[in-house]
């Protein structure tokens, strides 16, 4: 009688843990408690355009800052965390999260391509010179100038910025590997291209993976990867030996959790969430907002 | 007959050439990390200094002036360790005595094995679960400030990883201590929690306190759990329910993507936290022979008479 009292004693001691845990339905917006503000890993892509453009280029982050190691995880961190904000590509972002106005313009494809959303940043590829002389490397090259790749980068959200592309000719008999690297922010959309070419071109088998845009300058510079992606403007000083190609630009969404009942967010606000000097005009809390 | 002389000859030299190799072979993989380390991380402590390295509370490896100091990630690693090991300590030692005398005979093979099975999962595993249920939930119902990443969560999942450790070594030195300890002095009138408690527990406190120890640099050094319940931002650590950073998460995150002097500095963070390590085998070490001399000196004792 007694074990069979312990046991249903802690059956039900293990039921009751698991329902309160799982049960997170207690989490409300609270506008007087401190933001979460959710930023990238120092040397990611996405961080480094999105401090230059906000003005705090070469900052510390903001006192309490949530990392998130890549795009996905900032995602999932805005999504769950009812006072978060993020960043992240606007490609990238889906609509489990809202996306802020900045100064009254939505981060749309059109406002990105006519310059009206200020956040914005180009993806390229890095890579050698000397290494793309090779037959596949050539051909990757000018399928991503092509307008097949055009069409792939505008259907899934992302800015394409050549105007007259031709289509892709497809080279008989090509066969190879390559690997391509980097920035988690051109990460999907290079893979959705990748599948492409390796359609069109069926002897050819195209590896990407991620690690951020300082990965891809790494590989790239290290000969580790045939192509080094990036989410930021290139710069020299990073990889000497590379050059770059621009695949597309990408608007950098500022999102918020669906629970927020925020629009719209000054460029002014937003600079005074992730500044680590603000002072006294450093905002905090969702209320010292200006709605 | 002479050729045959040669051939066992020439196999038991080939065969000590790969026994020298494989003995060598572990040396030689720890010299060499050992030589990396502080290579390429000592000569970047020095040029940034080591007290600004140390003790300088700024990290900002990427800024217009970098600074490289990492001494908030030291005190949330040993903030993390020191509440991990608490959590794990008070919890274990109570299972280890549960299962020692307390726990029905039949459950305790059963409770070991699953104990022993919470030992085998996959560190990251851990940390997803941290992420998806515990961050969540100190968030919305423990944290006053409304963050559910920080070292509160960080020390209960660690807690969580190091119990088995303690468990087992826990168990295993109460174990070796005699059975006359206790029965003596269930003899001398003592009741059942007395005997354990006052005269077992003691009698094992020094096998315990190297599974402490033991657990200590597995909490000191784990990263793929604390990673993805710390937050991750590098500064002094105020409350447990913040945002911070410990030395491993520092060099994990910014390892493949940092280069030059940054990436120094995470050679140089791994070097802070090989020391400790360090340290800590050191005293394992030490604890272990303690104990084994004290158990000498028992025996002889017991000779003599």
């Amino acid at each position: 009688m007694k074990k069979i009292f312990a046991l249903v004693l802690t059956f039900s001691l293990t039921l009751c843990t698991l329902g309160a845990l799982t049960s997170c339905g207690g989490a409300k917006f609270d506008e007087n408690k401190n933001i979460s503000v959710v930023a990238r890993e120092d040397g990611s892509g996405t961080k480094s355009a999105f401090m230059e453009i906000i003005g705090l280029k070469g900052k510390a982050d903001v006192s309490g800052v949530i990392i998130g190691a890549n795009t996905a995880a900032v995602l999932g961190e805005v999504k769950s965390n009812p006072l978060a904000i993020g960043y992240d590509s606007l490609g990238y972002v889906t609509d489990e999260v809202k996306m802020l106005k900045v100064d009254g313009v939505a981060a749309t494809v059109e406002n990105v391509k006519n310059g009206t959303y200020k956040i914005s940043r180009p993806l390229n590829v890095v890579y050698q010179e000397s290494k793309v002389t090779s037959e596949v490397n050539t051909a990757f090259l000018t399928f991503l100038q092509s307008s097949d790749a055009q069409k792939i980068i505008s259907d899934n959200g992302y800015v394409s910025t050549k105007d007259g592309a031709v289509a892709y000719t497809v080279v008989p008999g090509l066969s190879g590997e390559i690997n391509i690297s980097g920035s988690t922010s051109l990460k999907p959309l290079m893979e959705k291209l990748a599948a492409k070419f390796e359609a069109v071109q069926s002897g050819v088998k195209v590896t990407v993976g991620g690690g951020g845009s300082g990965t891809g300058y790494n590989d790239a510079k290290n000969g580790v990867s045939d192509f080094g992606m990036i989410s930021e403007k290139f710069k020299t000083e990073k990889a000497e030996n590379c050059t770059y190609y621009e695949v597309a630009k990408d608007g950098i969404a500022v999102i918020v959790n669906k629970e927020n009942p925020l629009d719209n967010i000054s460029m002014k606000d937003l600079k005074n969430i992730y500044n680590v000097d603000a002072g006294d005009a450093a905002i905090k809390t969702w209320a010292d907002v200006s709605k | 007959m002479k050729n045959l002389y040669g051939f066992i000859n020439a196999r038991e030299k080939v065969m000590r050439g790969v026994f020298l190799f494989s003995a060598i072979f572990s040396i030689l993989a720890l010299a060499t990390i050992t030589v990396f380390l502080f290579v390429s991380g000592v000569p970047f402590i020095a040029k940034t200094g080591f007290a600004k390295f140390i003790f300088g509370s700024d990290w900002a490896p990427l800024a217009d002036n970098p600074t490289y100091g990492i001494f908030p990630m030291i005190v949330a690693s040993l903030y993390v360790t020191a509440l991990s090991v608490i959590i794990g300590i008070g919890i274990g030692l109570l299972t280890a005595i549960a299962l020692y005398k307390f726990c029905p005979k039949k459950l305790v093979v059963p409770i070991r094995q699953m104990i022993g099975l919470l030992a085998g999962i996959p560190s990251v595993i851990f940390g997803l679960f941290g992420m998806t249920i515990i961050v969540p939930f100190v968030r919305d119902y423990v944290s006053p400030t409304g963050v559910g990443y920080g070292i509160f969560s960080a020390s209960i999942v660690l807690g969580i990883m190091i119990l088995p450790t303690i468990v087992s070594v826990s168990l295993d030195s109460l174990n070796s201590v005699p059975n006359t300890y206790y029965e003596g002095a269930l003899a001398l009138g003592a009741t059942k929690e007395q005997a354990t408690f006052k005269i077992m527990l003691p009698a094992a406190k020094s096998g315990i306190l190297a599974g402490v120890v033991l657990a200590i640099g597995r909490a000191i050094g784990e990263t793929m759990a604390v990673i993805m319940v710390i937050g991750g931002s590098p500064e002094m650590p105020e409350s447990l329910f913040q945002s911070v950073r410990t030395l491993t998460a520092n060099i994990a995150m910014g390892a493949l993507e940092l280069n030059g002097d940054a990436l120094s500095a995470l050679i140089a963070t791994g070097v802070v936290l090989f020391v400790f390590t360090l340290i800590l085998n050191v005293s394992f070490g030490m604890l272990k022979r303690d104990n084994a001399d004290k158990k000498e000196k028992k025996g002889k004792r017991g000779a003599a008479k």
